[in-house]
């Protein structure tokens, strides 16, 4: 892969990531109701004034409008939203913080999901349009249109009638009774690395719960599509000269067929798992757990446009970003594909 | 020029494939089933259901004697905690998820059909504005625009169907742009420029005729994808206000008692997922359709 | 004698959607160990099934009738198909196109450790010797190829790994489809030589598809011809060449222009006939220029006209 693709791809990354934050400085600005007061966040009281004041200079209300924008891309892209309402912190160090519990939870969920469903997938490709076939398709049809908050809601309350309220990402008591610190931010890693075992499976159990229901989607789409691609596969030429030569039927299946599917299958997981971000973030939220998901409700509850506009970059950023690995995945797998 | 004009169908032939699929496909008629159903909900509901106001969201006065009631043959599925019968709520919410959904597909797939035709036809730095527009809603998540159309507009349907439009327009926009471009360089489309048909004939008869069905199918299967995430924005409260007849709305309502009255969620719950599926079988086997290579059956053979 | 191959009243059909399509049609032939033997006729007539039949490759959604015994073991019988020991132990098979038969994820040397590991048990160094020793017999640089992926060779280069691949098997009956067809000149001539040589060397029983008439007569020593899933006449190649006694036969050889002889190029008119297009008579009856009354309604019997020649034409 060659500098100069990695050098276009962020250039482009970065253009897109102006647009967006054009694009909600627009919403700010335009949107009936003075910008000033939207992005104070509604200030009541006696210290209103003064916080609205403040707004205004921060949007730079009173400069000429290509001014205005460009002063808001600058704070947006040196990481200087201002302090969030609802927080009372840089917004970026709160998305940042919240960004390590969400992205631990994408992480299990496609953990478990993708090579689920890849799995799955090859065995309905090898017995199709018979009834294994069509039942596993049918599974996967449904795995990837069930709302991943009713699937969390009915784990969640199964659980908790059985007695294990999945609640949160560690137990609070246990948390301080071990003494345990937060590093990376990845409860599971941290728990690890300060040998905190008792915490390691607390933070698991009230982990896997969720990853399931942010896994029915990824684990659909990987049955479906590892079935069509690996049932090509299966139909090519190379898969037929390897039969007549005598290779065996696991060999071919798997390094033949599968491997031919593997990087479709790598950019297609890639790019879901950047769309899924929305999915953990609803989740979270059903789940309790902290995490970006607890921000839009904050956001909403403080009227805090700084911390959805950070969100909004962020999030951006992030598709931006996995969708670049993606490819780049893909071609590292292929080689056929040259970058 | 008759042999390249077979190989895209036309309007009519895509009436040909849905009703080729309907014999081949079982698939696609449970799907389609599933999406009348749904239909018959969102048309008839609000006269089927045993209690229309509750259905609206409307507190009934025997309130606290009706509430938190088991599904129970009086309330096949049951009472909310403000004693509203679940099952009205869930017939009425039908017609509100068909609207989101169709406004949101139809008026995407109008813009992105639109935005990605124009941008091969003009090519040049039209075509270079138009893809970075798009990649630019690309990357944007629907609800945390949502989110934000919220803190600028207040509640309202307006949110949901703006955000998610806002998001959706360019999908269509890609898809239609890459389908469109082999089909600009077709001979006959040529010949109709060079002929002197007027640039917006040329586009909008041969171009679009040709590339509507493919993304027509995606917009079907897109019906039930747009629907879940409505569904969340609306769960989440970004989108309607609390009381709406709104699937998500209900789902919401029932948080909170999901352990004690778990029916209140679960019901609502099931059907977006019907929904869902139902499009999605529907989208899928027309796309198989599309494809021959895709319905042989066999077993492996070696 | 031991008998390579033998077909006794051999159908294959494919399941396309609604419609069963036969493209081969009760094809009965015998084919000696260590023979060279060609199957010739244009596309449509069913050669590649036949030769997919034969090295164990026919589709998923094939349909088989009659019997099909390869290296004495019974492979096809009615719509069973059991090649269980039989795929690159006892027959192997060179494709028709190099570019698409050779897995493009693996590196070269790898796919020969696969074959030679799942048939002969060999460790990856024992097969890297071995892949040495066939590239090298196909005119290939060992080194240049080994750590190569698919995509990184010329076709020509390609034609020639996987006929080494197809040899690595050690199987003693080979079956190539179109073997030269894709190679440009001087490599067709280097493969001719190539699959000469190993026929006296090893004793391979050669079986190969092809619709060009000169290679046939350079290559082959009995000859098969078929049309439209049948199979029209098969005897000596020499003798099927210089007299041939099925106006179809007759129309392919003087189709062909041969460098040196001055002879006047005929163009016959019209195509075979579709697959789903199943007569009742004989299926050359409207290209044949030899036409009887029985041809319109019955399909000739093979009738045997010499020492082990067979041709199926009303005129006989």
């Amino acid at each position: 892969m060659s500098l100069n693709y990695l050098v276009k791809r962020l250039a482009w990354s970065a253009a897109v990531l102006v647009g967006v934050t054009v694009f909600s400085y627009v919403v700010i600005v335009l949107s009936p109701g003075d910008p000033a007061v939207k992005w104070a966040g509604n200030p009541r009281g006696p210290g209103a004034a003064k916080a609205i004041e403040e707004a205004r200079k921060e949007l730079g209300l009173d400069l000429p409008l290509h001014l205005q924008v460009l002063n808001f891309l600058k704070m947006v892209f040196t990481g200087n939203l201002g302090y969030s309402i609802a927080y009372r912190q840089p917004v970026f160090a709160v998305l940042v913080r919240n960004l390590t519990a969400t992205l631990e939870l994408l992480f299990a969920a496609y953990l478990i999901g993708v090579p689920l469903g890849s799995l799955l997938g090859v065995a309905a490709s090898l017995q199709r349009g018979r009834s294994v076939d069509g039942f596993l398709q049918t599974l996967g049809l449904a795995l990837a249109s069930a709302p991943s908050f009713w699937l969390g809601m009915a784990i969640f309350g199964a659980l908790f009638s059985a007695g294990f309220p999945a609640y949160g990402r560690v137990s609070t008591g246990l948390a301080l009774m071990t003494g345990f610190q937060a590093i990376t931010g990845f409860y599971l890693l941290d728990s690890l690395l300060q040998l905190n075992i008792p915490l390691f499976i607390d933070a698991l159990a009230r982990l896997l719960p969720p990853a399931l229901a942010v896994a029915a989607y990824p684990t659909g789409l990987c049955l479906r599509l590892s079935r069509a691609l690996v049932a090509d596969a299966l139909l090519e030429e190379y898969v037929r000269a390897a039969v007549a030569w005598g290779v065996k039927r696991r060999i071919v299946v798997w390094k033949y067929a599968f491997r031919a599917a593997l990087p479709g299958l790598v950019q297609v997981a890639g790019t879901a798992f950047a769309y899924s971000l929305i999915d953990a973030m609803v989740v979270e939220y059903v789940f309790g757990r902290e995490g970006l998901g607890r921000l839009l409700f904050d956001a909403i509850a403080f009227s805090d446009f700084k911390l959805a506009t950070g969100l909004l970059v962020l999030v951006a950023a992030f598709y931006l970003v996995v969708n670049t690995l993606a490819d780049i995945a893909q071609a590292v797998i292929d080689p056929r594909v040259k970058l | 020029m008759n042999a390249s004009r077979a190989r895209f169908n036309s309007a009519v032939g895509f009436l040909d494939l849905a009703r080729r699929a309907w014999k081949r496909s079982a698939r696609l008629r449970v799907g389609a089933f599933l999406v009348g159903v749904v239909v018959f909900m969102a048309v008839l509901g609000p006269h089927v259901a045993p209690h229309p106001s509750d259905g609206w969201g409307v507190v009934p006065r025997n309130a606290a004697e009706r509430a938190g009631k088991p599904p129970c043959p009086e309330f096949p599925f049951g009472t909310d905690n403000l004693g509203r019968d679940v099952l009205s709520r869930v017939l009425v919410g039908a017609r509100l998820a068909l609207v989101q959904i169709t406004l949101v597909v139809s008026v995407s797939l109008a813009l992105g059909l639109l935005v990605g035709v124009c941008a091969a036809y003009y090519k040049g730095p039209v075509e270079a504005l138009l893809n970075y527009v798009a990649e630019v809603f690309l990357a944007l998540p629907a609800l945390v625009v949502a989110l934000a159309l919220r803190l600028a507009l207040g509640q309202g349907l307006h949110i949901v169907v703006a955000s998610l439009i806002l998001s959706w327009w360019p999908w269509y926009a890609r898809s239609s742009y890459i389908y469109a471009r082999a089909v600009v360089e077709m001979e006959y489309v040529l010949l109709a420029r060079l002929a002197g048909v007027p640039a917006r004939t040329v586009l909008f008869r041969h171009v679009l005729a040709n590339v509507a069905p493919p993304v027509l199918v995606q917009a079907i299967t897109d019906l039930g994808s747009v629907l879940l995430e409505a569904s969340a924005i609306n769960f989440l409260g970004i989108g309607l206000p609390p009381d709406a007849p709104d699937w998500g709305v209900i789902v919401q309502n029932g948080f909170r008692y999901i352990v004690s009255m778990p029916w209140v969620s679960m019901f609502p719950g099931a059907f977006i997922l019907i929904t869902a599926l139902g499009f999605s079988l529907v989208g899928d086997s027309l796309r198989e359709e599309l494809d021959p290579k895709m319905r042989r059956r066999w077993k492996l053979w070696f | 004698m031991v008998l390579a191959v033998e077909a006794k009243r051999l159908s294959v059909g494919y399941e396309e959607l609604e419609e069963l399509l036969w493209a081969v049609r009760g094809v009965s032939f015998e084919v000696r160990e260590g023979e060279a033997f060609c199957i010739v006729g244009e596309s449509g007539s069913g050669k590649s099934t036949v030769a997919s039949a034969i090295a164990g490759i026919l589709p998923p959604h094939a349909v088989t009738e009659g019997e099909l015994r390869v290296g004495g073991r019974l492979v096809v019988k009615g719509n069973e198909r059991d090649y269980e020991g039989v795929r690159g132990h006892l027959v192997t098979y060179v494709p028709q196109s190099p570019g698409a038969s050779l897995n493009p994820y693996l590196e070269i040397g790898d796919q020969f450790y696969y074959v030679l590991n799942n048939l002969y048990g060999l460790s990856r160094k024992e097969a890297r010797e071995k892949a040495r020793t066939y590239l090298e017999m196909a005119g290939l640089d060992p080194g240049a190829v080994l750590d190569r992926y698919p995509h990184e060779l010329s076709g020509g280069m390609l034609q020639r790994a996987a006929i080494a691949l197809a040899l690595s098997t050690g199987a003693k009956i080979l079956v190539a489809d179109e073997p030269t067809s894709s190679l440009d000149a001087h490599l067709r001539l280097q493969i001719v030589q190539l699959l000469k040589r190993l026929r006296s060397e090893v004793g391979l029983t050669l079986i190969f598809i092809t619709h060009d008439m000169l290679l046939a007569g350079v290559l082959s020593e009995r000859i098969a011809v078929m049309y439209a899933g049948h199979l029209v006449e098969v005897g000596p190649t020499k003798e099927v060449l210089r007299k041939p006694l099925h106006p179809y036969t007759s129309m392919l050889i003087e189709c062909v222009p041969v460098l040196g002889v001055k002879r006047p190029l005929k163009a016959y008119a019209g195509e075979p006939p579709n697959l789903s297009e199943a007569g009742r008579g004989c299926p050359f009856y409207d290209r044949c220029p030899f036409r009887l009354e029985a041809c319109a309604s019955e399909i000739p019997p093979v009738k045997e006209v010499g020492e082990s020649y067979y041709v199926a034409c009303w005129l006989y």
